[in-house]
């Protein structure tokens, strides 16, 4: 059978983009150039000069101002997530990146990329919001029986019996809970977050409880922010330590950081 | 108005505006894709290497194929699998955090780009050598550019090309030099200037040329730019990336290098309360 040649498909493509996020408008002697803009129709330098950056945040992808009590909880997550801390692979990366020199514009990329992952990332807030929209409703303790019946350990490393929570070096994380059992204590309504608690209460036993990815996917939930937001989101909100990091190592020469000598590097084909 | 702007002061943008204007080449449905005037699928497939196309795509200009042989063999210098290595090693945290392939590689190539390894220092290893160049037909001794070059990091043989860290010497100079004798390419006037600044810094350094120094002197002989030598191994590292994260991702999380708390040392202020 011939092969049909080739021609284009009549897929009906818009016209322009569509954004509900954001307004400019038109200078009325150029339209290239902005003249005013509007996130989800309040006018910029009038947020400029009343709401805190975190109200602005929440707008953003939210389309709405936070009440009080949610831009409390917003902001105190960010600050218990400004740094994955100089052991977290993404910032050894931001760390490899500044003492190599690489350019210094690539060093938050860089972080970010790798703070994208699925253990400890981005990737794994993801699944963890999924998890806890589905469960949240089922009892904690009967979960966790049934999920430790059901589950076979990996042989070795760390477990996570679902995603975001689990165990850290083989124990549980004890900064994740503090951060996690504070912001549930906060006023407001934060039904995924208390659940969250529960959950990882009844995993203590077992050597595993919260982790920052399911700590920030139970607030990111709670507040209203799509599992597709919630990557990027715990990404932003570790950005400036990971960029801390990084150029604090940039101003440093290449010996300031480990380079290990040869009889410490073991090469084996297996 | 800005009174900057001239009597058409959109024409620019309109002319631009919803429109691309490609010098590359494209694909027309139906017709073919098209690179560079030649067609890739009736051109190019089966008969150039894809490291010609790569030249072509970087350059414009579809190289004879032991140039981009060469330059496929240099790749295979500067891509290892050694996670001790920048790039190579945050391939190997995007493993051990469990990132895709593709994400912890190209976060690998994003960080050779940079100033004391990988594929910027290109750019500063061709300038030098073909400023030198200039400078030499015009009568300057090969000591005096070294004496200048030194000059500029306070008498420190800092020259692009030569030298290297953590090592000195550079065994895949020695590879190359062997690569090109079997293939049969010459030694260009680039070439044999680097070697000459290279006896100079090794009698009065003991360093010498690194891979850097070679590259950008035997591609000066072939007529690329800085800018077209930096464009054509803009992913030079990637597979070495790509080896160190596998190592990595095929064990468990974390597994690489784990560090315990005090492995970071503090060095600043001590704790105190929140005023």
């Amino acid at each position: 059978m011939e092969r049909k040649s080739e021609v284009r498909r009549n897929d009906l493509f818009v016209e322009r983009t569509a954004t509900n996020i954001w307004q400019e408008v038109a200078s009325p002697d150029n339209p290239y150039l902005t003249e005013s803009a509007r996130c989800h129709g309040y006018e910029l330098m009038e947020l400029v000069k009343k709401r805190s950056f975190v109200d602005v945040f929440y707008l953003m992808f939210r389309g709405e101002l936070p009440d009080a009590n949610e831009a409390v909880l917003l902001e105190q997550l960010m600050i218990g997530l400004i740094n994955p801390g100089p052991r977290h692979p993404a910032a050894r990366a931001a760390m490899n990146a500044g003492v190599g020199s690489s350019s210094v514009e690539h060093i938050l990329p860089i972080a970010l990329t790798i703070y994208g992952g699925e253990h400890l990332g981005a990737a794994e807030v993801v699944s963890a919001m999924k998890f806890l929209r589905k469960h949240r409703n089922q009892d904690p303790l009967l979960l966790v029986h049934k999920l430790f019946e059901e589950s076979v350990p990996p042989s070795e490393g760390d477990w996570h019996i679902v995603p975001g929570f689990g165990s850290r070096f083989g124990g549980v994380d004890g900064v994740a809970r503090k951060i996690a059992d504070h912001l549930n204590g906060l006023p407001g309504n934060h039904e995924t977050l208390t659940w969250g608690c529960r959950f990882a209460a009844a995993l203590n036993g077992h050597s595993q409880g919260w982790l920052a990815p399911a700590m920030a996917a139970a607030v990111f939930t709670d507040l209203g922010f799509s599992p597709r937001a919630g990557a990027g989101l715990f990404q932003l909100l570790g950005a400036p330590g990971l960029l801390a990091h990084g150029v604090e190592l940039a101003s440093k020469p290449i010996t300031a950081m480990p380079f290990l000598k040869d009889e410490n590097y073991v090469i084996t084909y297996e | 108005m800005s009174s900057h702007m001239s009597s058409s002061p959109l024409q620019f943008w309109d002319k631009h505006r919803g429109t691309i204007r490609s010098k590359k080449g494209g694909w027309v449905v139906g017709k073919g894709v098209f690179n560079h005037g030649y067609s890739m699928m009736k051109d190019l497939v089966g008969k150039v290497s894809y490291m010609q196309v790569v030249i072509l795509n970087a350059t414009g200009r579809l190289p004879q194929r032991h140039i981009a042989d060469w330059c496929e063999a240099i790749h295979i210098c500067l891509s290892w699998p050694d996670p001790r290595i920048w790039c190579n090693q945050i391939g190997a945290l995007g493993g051990t955090a469990r990132t895709s392939v593709v994400a912890a590689t190209t976060a690998g190539i994003l960080a050779a780009d940079a100033k004391s390894y990988g594929m910027k220092t290109l750019l500063g290893g061709v300038r030098f050598i073909q400023e030198a160049m200039f400078d030499h037909k015009n009568g300057v001794s090969v000591d005096e550019i070294v004496k200048k070059e030194c000059a500029k990091h306070r008498g420190k043989p800092h020259i692009m090309g030569y030298a290297r860290p953590v090592a000195k010497g550079d065994e895949r100079v020695v590879a190359m030099k062997r690569v090109q004798k079997e293939w049969g390419l010459p030694d260009g006037d680039h070439l044999q200037l680097a070697y000459q600044i290279e006896k100079v810094l090794l009698r009065d350094f003991d360093e010498s040329m690194n891979i850097n120094g070679y590259m950008s002197a035997f591609l000066s002989d072939q007529g690329y730019t800085a800018e077209e030598v930096y464009r054509i191994f803009a992913v030079l590292v990637t597979s070495g990336v790509t080896a160190c994260y596998i190592d990595t991702r095929d064990r468990p999380p974390e597994a690489f290098l784990p560090l315990r708390c005090d492995d970071i040392e503090y060095t600043g202020k001590p704790a105190r309360a929140v005023p």
